[in-house]
């Protein structure tokens, strides 16, 4: 008997597996668009329902939200306290893979580990979108959010990015790179460290990207980007190792190029534990900018939570404080153009004048180029 | 002789000094006979203790880099009330899967043992089986398994509990299973079960009186690896949604912080080395072997 | 009629064919498959059909075609190379630190700390460790910077924390408490009346150990390897951290397929993992050939 009921069990799973390529039909929700001006807070009803209908669900579920990335813990704190609701944090650490395989594994599931929202890479908001896992929805301030990060539709928006630079420890550098070439000088033998796996991790394989801009390539060309990891580590300068934040107040990993809100905060808690000064320096070529998208999930059990997520973001009091995490929020321009940001927050920032932003096309040809690349292009591999 | 036990000593010196004699050529019965001084012996530990003691100490060095106050770092994290709070949920998962483990492991290993041995390989291959299967892989898994109809436990507290424990069983068996493998080899299982049914017990009554006391060491062993594991493991944890656990509290914490990663790890290195301590003083009871058979 | 034997030597006279007693016997082990069936196998199996998906959804076996490509055989090279290493300097190392607490006369409550603490520092893993070991033997790790100031500049004589041989020293913090505490009760079983009985005889400690002691030991010992190296098979946060993926394991990599901030070949991940699957097939099943010609002589 209890053979049977297993045997049928598995039987039944079996097939929901095998048929669970085609996911069920979501729910489409009504593209919110209430009527605001453009640059101003919602202020018309449809903003009081979503807050009550919010609140009546009482809690959103977010993913790989770390509390120092972009300043989410001062984000999730104040959406908590503004509006009364609780927030479930999945994995901090999470990647992107990790948040779509967390939608589509939950999408039965109404408890509290399917995600509402997700914040992924750019190439992820696409495909998210092509397998059905996204609900679309247009923010108050849609309308502000510059055209080539957003998704016409409403399925994905662009909502910060930051540019790639040197994070480097002053204790154990005294000469702190100013551009990609100097990483390869004699003096930093042995000190340069990437902050991911070039095969696995956005921020690496932009860093590679990045590389070749300085070094001769182009956005469509990221060749140069492995050749001069190649060099950099022919010369001896290059690390294996991922660094983090511990090896970098140690010394062991004294320079590594991570994006500018990453370094930036993390100079400023090294700074807060008595550390040794991080000295975070954008390379004078090769600028590149890197955006991420949010999303929402199409399974979500509290859709209107997620609504309302996103609307505290994208309004100016949201993006203000990804600001004061040093993230460039993605509409930097029309919040400066509104005056809506404060001086003093503003003269933190980094100079990040002249950084270019790839296109999707192009960030997915790198990728392709980078990850499969680089085993054998770069020479690190311990056989 | 006699005079030694009774109470107020009535000691004449003669006593004594005899008893002082015979006790040197002849340990009393169940205690281990004292080797002589071992040089190898103490050579292998040393060498142990500077293998394990070295990298704490580094993390302490790393910890303590912070100014102005060297310990800022463990001051913020014993302030936190999250951390007692984590270590304590994860303690307390860990024991209610150390004993669902044991309550599943041990019968099948004995029966392994007794019964059917041509399974053994079928049975090591299944314990085996966690160390291959990703835990993101296997998290993922129960959530499609466990988060949609007609098995709907995730959607309330209670029922993501019991997945948690039940996927941390599953963690375990691997040591589990070697442990009280071992512990069986190392005590003559036909011979006590044959006693034991041959005095009238049943399958459950050996398994309770005879077989767990014996074990007393492999358990115990198997305790400690599987607590350590529940305390360390914070994917399945994470995607769980478990978020009062320790280990997503430590990823909560942040790899963005230079010298509090270092220390929350050595706090809690301590603490679980006390609770290892305390089940280890628990567990002890009796230390003379029960021999039910007698020499092979 | 003849009497039924079987391989433990059980020989019964029974009207009953043997195959019905082992059948019934079998139901013994219900719980324990039912358990991991329900726990285990069935959230695995999308796993299982995953691996026979491509990224489109359709069903193929390209992504076991592909398991021969590019870097992947290396890397299930060295995955079994790193494994058996460590489990086997693992086994012995540990065996000889369980030898000495137990049998090696040190005192009482320094076993108790072994054990202890064995328990803790089996599972201090991943970047805690990885970071440890930083801290102790890296470039500018403590005990670099004494045996530095000392005139030994390990650096410089080739050492490299990030290199295999790091990487499985590393792996040893882990592997040699899982040895000391699983070997602990073979160790225990030992009975002082063999010890005596070998001396009375004139064995010398060296023959003790080689024909009395180790082979009671060797089936014990052998497991615990086979757990050792099944335990260093699935380990990757460690590697991972130190060497930044550079040191091509198996989980590393089925890692960067399934997980991680890149669209890759999910596919491909798992059918790596089911690699694994068969790896660890054959590995038990050689080590049961193994184990059975030590247990033969127990078997009398």
């Amino acid at each position: 008997m209890p053979r049977l009921l297993v045997g049928g069990a598995v039987l039944a799973i079996v097939a929901a597996a095998c048929g669970g390529g085609a996911s069920t039909a979501p729910t489409t929700a009504p593209t919110g668009t209430p009527a605001a001006s453009v640059g101003t807070e919602p202020t018309a009803d449809p903003m009081a329902d979503l807050i009550t209908a919010a609140q009546a669900e009482g809690t959103l579920t977010t993913i790989a939200l770390p509390h120092d990335w972009c300043n989410y813990g001062e984000a999730i704190e104040t959406f908590k306290s503004k509006y009364g609701m609780e927030v479930t944090e999945l994995d901090p650490n999470a990647g992107s893979g990790d948040e779509v395989e967390a939608i589509k594994a939950n999408k039965d599931n109404p408890g509290p580990q399917a995600p509402d929202v997700i914040d992924v890479g750019l190439s992820f908001g696409p495909s998210a979108k092509d397998e059905d896992l996204l609900e679309s929805y247009k923010v108050a301030t849609w309308d502000t959010i510059p055209d080539d990060a957003k998704d016409a539709e409403g399925y994905w928006w662009g909502d910060y990015y930051g540019v790639l630079s040197f994070e480097v420890n002053t204790a154990v550098v005294s000469n702190v790179p100013a551009d990609w070439s100097d990483l390869l000088k004699p003096e930093y033998k042995s000190q340069v460290a990437l902050a991911g796996d070039p095969r696995t991790s956005n921020q690496a394989i932009q860093t590679v990207f990045a590389a070749a801009l300085a070094n001769g390539g182009s956005l469509d060309d990221a060749q140069p980007g492995l050749d001069f990891f190649k060099e950099l580590n022919d010369a001896g300068n290059l690390l294996p190792g991922i660094a983090t934040s511990a090896t970098i107040a140690s010394g062991d990993t004294p320079i590594t190029i991570r994006w500018t809100y990453n370094a930036l905060s993390n100079r400023d808690t090294t700074a807060a534990s008595g550390g040794p000064e991080i000295a975070v320096v954008v390379p004078t070529s090769g600028r590149f900018a890197g955006v991420y998208v949010q999303g929402i999930s199409a399974y979500a059990p509290h859709p209107n939570a997620a609504k309302l997520w996103n609307e505290f973001l994208y309004s100016d009091e949201g993006q203000n404080i990804w600001l004061k995490g040093y993230c460039h929020p993605i509409r930097y321009e029309n919040l400066v153009e509104t005056n809506a940001v404060p001086q003093e927050q503003l003269d933190k920032l980094p100079d990040v004048a002249g950084a270019v932003f790839p296109s999707l096309d192009q960030l997915n040809a790198a990728k392709e180029l980078i990850t499969t690349q680089w085993d054998t292009a770069v020479g690190l591999n311990i056989q | 002789m006699a005079s030694i036990v009774s109470w107020p000593p009535t000691i004449s010196p003669w006593a004594v000094v005899r008893y002082w004699f015979r006790a040197r050529r002849q340990p009393p019965e169940g205690k281990e006979r004292r080797a002589r001084f071992n040089p190898f012996a103490w050579l292998v530990f040393i060498l142990g203790f500077l293998y394990f003691f070295l990298p704490l100490v580094g993390t302490f060095i790393h910890s303590t880099r912070t100014r102005p106050d060297n310990l800022l770092a463990y001051k913020q994290v014993l302030a936190d009330p999250k951390f007692f709070g984590g270590l304590v949920y994860s303690f307390t998962v860990g024991v209610i899967t150390i004993i669902v483990s044991l309550l599943i492991i041990v019968p099948t290993a004995y029966w392994v043992r007794l019964k059917v041995p041509r399974l053994r390989p079928l049975v090591e291959f299944v314990t085996l089986m966690p160390f291959v299967i990703p835990p993101v892989v296997l998290v993922f898994g129960l959530i499609r398994v466990y988060g949609s109809r007609p098995l709907l436990l995730l959607s309330s507290n209670t029922g993501s509990d019991i997945v948690l424990v039940c996927a941390y069983v599953i963690l375990s068996f691997p040591y589990m299973y070697r442990a009280v493998d071992t512990g069986l080899a190392a005590i003559d299982v036909r011979s006590m079960t044959e006693a034991a049914q041959s005095l009238g017990a049943g399958w459950v009554r050996i398994l309770w009186q005879v077989i767990f006391p014996n074990l007393r060491t492999a358990l115990i062993s198997g305790a400690f690896l599987t607590l350590a594991i529940v305390i360390g493991e914070y994917t399945i944890a994470n995607f769980l949604a478990r978020i009062d656990a320790f280990g997503p509290y430590l990823s909560l914490l942040g790899r963005n912080q230079p010298y509090q990663p270092a220390a929350v790890s050595l706090i809690s290195f301590a603490l679980t080395w006390l609770a290892m301590g305390a089940i280890a003083f628990l567990g002890r009871g009796a230390q003379t072997r029960v021999q039910v058979a007698g020499a092979r | 009629m003849a009497v039924a034997t079987r391989p433990d030597g059980q020989g019964v006279p029974s009207a009953l064919p043997a195959r019905r007693r082992f059948n019934l016997a079998w139901l013994g082990l219900l719980p324990f498959f039912l358990f991991s069936v329900a726990f285990m196998f069935l959230p695995a199996i999308y796993l299982v059909v995953g691996s026979f998906r491509n990224n489109d959804g359709d069903l193929t076996l390209q992504n076991y075609v592909d398991l021969q490509t590019g870097i992947i055989p290396g890397a299930f090279l060295t995955t079994i190379e790193v494994s058996l290493v460590t489990a086997v300097a693992g086994g012995i190392f540990g065996l000889l630190l369980a030898y000495s607490v137990i049998l090696g006369g040190l005192p009482r409550f320094l076993r108790t700390a072994l054990m202890t603490f064995s328990g803790v520092a089996s599972n201090f893993a991943g970047v805690p460790l990885a970071l440890a070991f930083i801290f102790t033997l890296g470039q500018l790790g403590f005990v670099t910077v004494i045996l530095k100031n000392l005139g030994f500049n390990p650096y410089e004589s080739g050492f490299r924390l990030t290199s295999k041989l790091g990487v499985e020293l590393v792996y040893m913090y882990f592997q040699f408490p899982l040895m000391v505490l699983i070997i602990a009760p073979a160790l225990e079983g030992l009975r002082r009346d063999w010890r005596e009985a070998a001396e009375n005889m004139g064995a010398s400690t060296y023959q003790y150990w080689r024909h009395v002691a180790l082979p009671i030991l060797t089936p014990s010992i052998l497991g615990t390897m086979i757990l050792l190296f099944g335990n260093s098979f699935g380990a990757q946060a460690t590697a991972f951290q130190l060497t930044g993926g550079t040191l091509n394991l198996v989980p590393i990599i089925i890692g960067a397929q399934i997980r991680g901030d890149v669209l890759h070949n999910p596919g491909l991940g798992f059918a790596m993992a089911m690699g694994m699957v068969a790896i660890m097939a054959v590995s038990i099943g050689l080590y049961a050939l193994l184990q059975r010609r030590a247990e033969r002589w127990l078997r009398s």
